[in-house]
């Protein structure tokens, strides 16, 4: 496999992933609706009314059934980011090969 | 830094795609006529990386936290143009997936993480890499520069497209309908940990990874830029071809 010393060290990454959910607190401005009535006083509008997404199973890196307690919340980090490593990368090689050559293989 | 939907107006969110589509297409294009077939696989290992990176939240001034974005990193190893397909590639999966960022707002979040960071960050490294060479000690710092104002100029758009939303777009009364925050302060909220924490966190990976391949495979620095010559060409050029 090429760069497999590459790819040994995103594995790795991503089993190191539940050391990024320790930090508390989130990220400025990525508040849910709530959120930004809390910290506006008011829910604008049309942030109410275009910021419902629909949810994904895997939403803020969570895996259903593992909720609740950091060993949990880290296995859910470990499985989300290989998914989501493992997904990024497929299709951004599918891509690169379709801008290459007008077909995948 | 990824918006969320709701902060933007569709109009904003909208106009964003458009910004970035003709960036997408020239990333495309650089992908089918100068990048070799080989580097497939490293444009894909690069998107998993930006994808992994920023699952490493660490805490900012101000009780928020934030996390490294790598476009600069992508860029310096497989060129500007290229990352800009890497990047995005993150951000539609982490949108579209994991709720980390909108689906509208993916244009704006490509635009300043997928195609500001790593442009702006690469114009940065080449600046004042000079004559250097992968394994230098001045190519490494060069590319932690890059990094350095890469993150911040995503962390300033970021900042612009949310600071305007109150003056585009509200009721007859002033009331903001989308982000409610003025530019005083989402300004200070953005840069103050980016210029500091968020920055030194993307400047110590851009170098340090770079610092390491070009000690140890500088062979794959080969793969930014133009196939046939090891000096990158010039990202200006390229977009008017």
């Amino acid at each position: 496999m090429r760069y497999r010393r590459g790819w040994i060290v995103l594995a790795a990454l991503a089993v190191l992933t539940p050391l990024g959910i320790i930090a508390a607190g989130g990220a400025w401005g990525e508040w849910d609706i709530d959120g930004v009535r809390e910290r506006a006083g008011f829910a604008p509008r049309g942030m109410a009314e275009t910021g419902a997404a629909p949810e994904s199973p895997f939403n803020d890196y969570t895996v259903p059934g593992l909720e609740g307690g950091f060993g949990r919340e880290s296995l859910a980090a470990v499985i989300t980011a290989f998914l989501g490593a493992g997904a990024t990368a497929l299709i951004a090689w599918g891509v690169a090969r379709i801008a290459k050559h007008g077909r995948i293989s | 830094m990824h918006i969320p939907d709701g902060y933007l107006s569709p109009h904003t969110a909208g106009a964003l795609y458009v910004v970035a589509a003709p960036f997408w297409a020239a990333s495309l294009r650089h992908i089918r006529r100068r990048m070799r077939s080989r580097h497939a696989p490293l444009v894909a290992m690069l998107a998993a990386f930006v994808f992994l990176v920023m699952m490493f939240n660490i805490p900012l001034p101000g009780g928020t936290t934030g996390h490294a974005a790598g476009g600069v990193l992508v860029a310096v190893i497989v060129g500007p143009w290229a990352a800009i397909t890497a990047v995005t590639i993150a951000l539609a999966v982490q949108a579209l997936f994991f709720g980390d960022g909108g689906i509208l707002a993916l244009g704006a979040n490509a635009a300043n993480l997928g195609v500001v960071m790593p442009l702006l960050g690469y114009l940065v490294f080449r600046a004042l890499r000079g004559g250097a060479r992968p394994g230098d000690r001045r190519f490494a710092l060069a590319a932690a520069a890059g990094g350095y104002a890469g993150i911040n100029a995503a962390a300033l758009g970021t900042a612009l497209l949310l600071g305007v939303q109150p003056l585009l777009h509200h009721l007859p009364d002033g009331t903001p309908l989308y982000c409610p925050f003025h530019l005083g302060v989402t300004l200070p909220a953005m840069m103050i940990p980016h210029l500091t924490v968020a920055g030194a966190a993307e400047a110590a990976i851009t170098g340090g990874v770079v610092a390491f391949l070009g000690r140890h495979h500088p062979e794959i620095f080969e793969a930014a830029g133009s196939a046939a010559s090891p000096e990158p060409a010039a990202p200006a050029k390229e977009a008017a071809s």
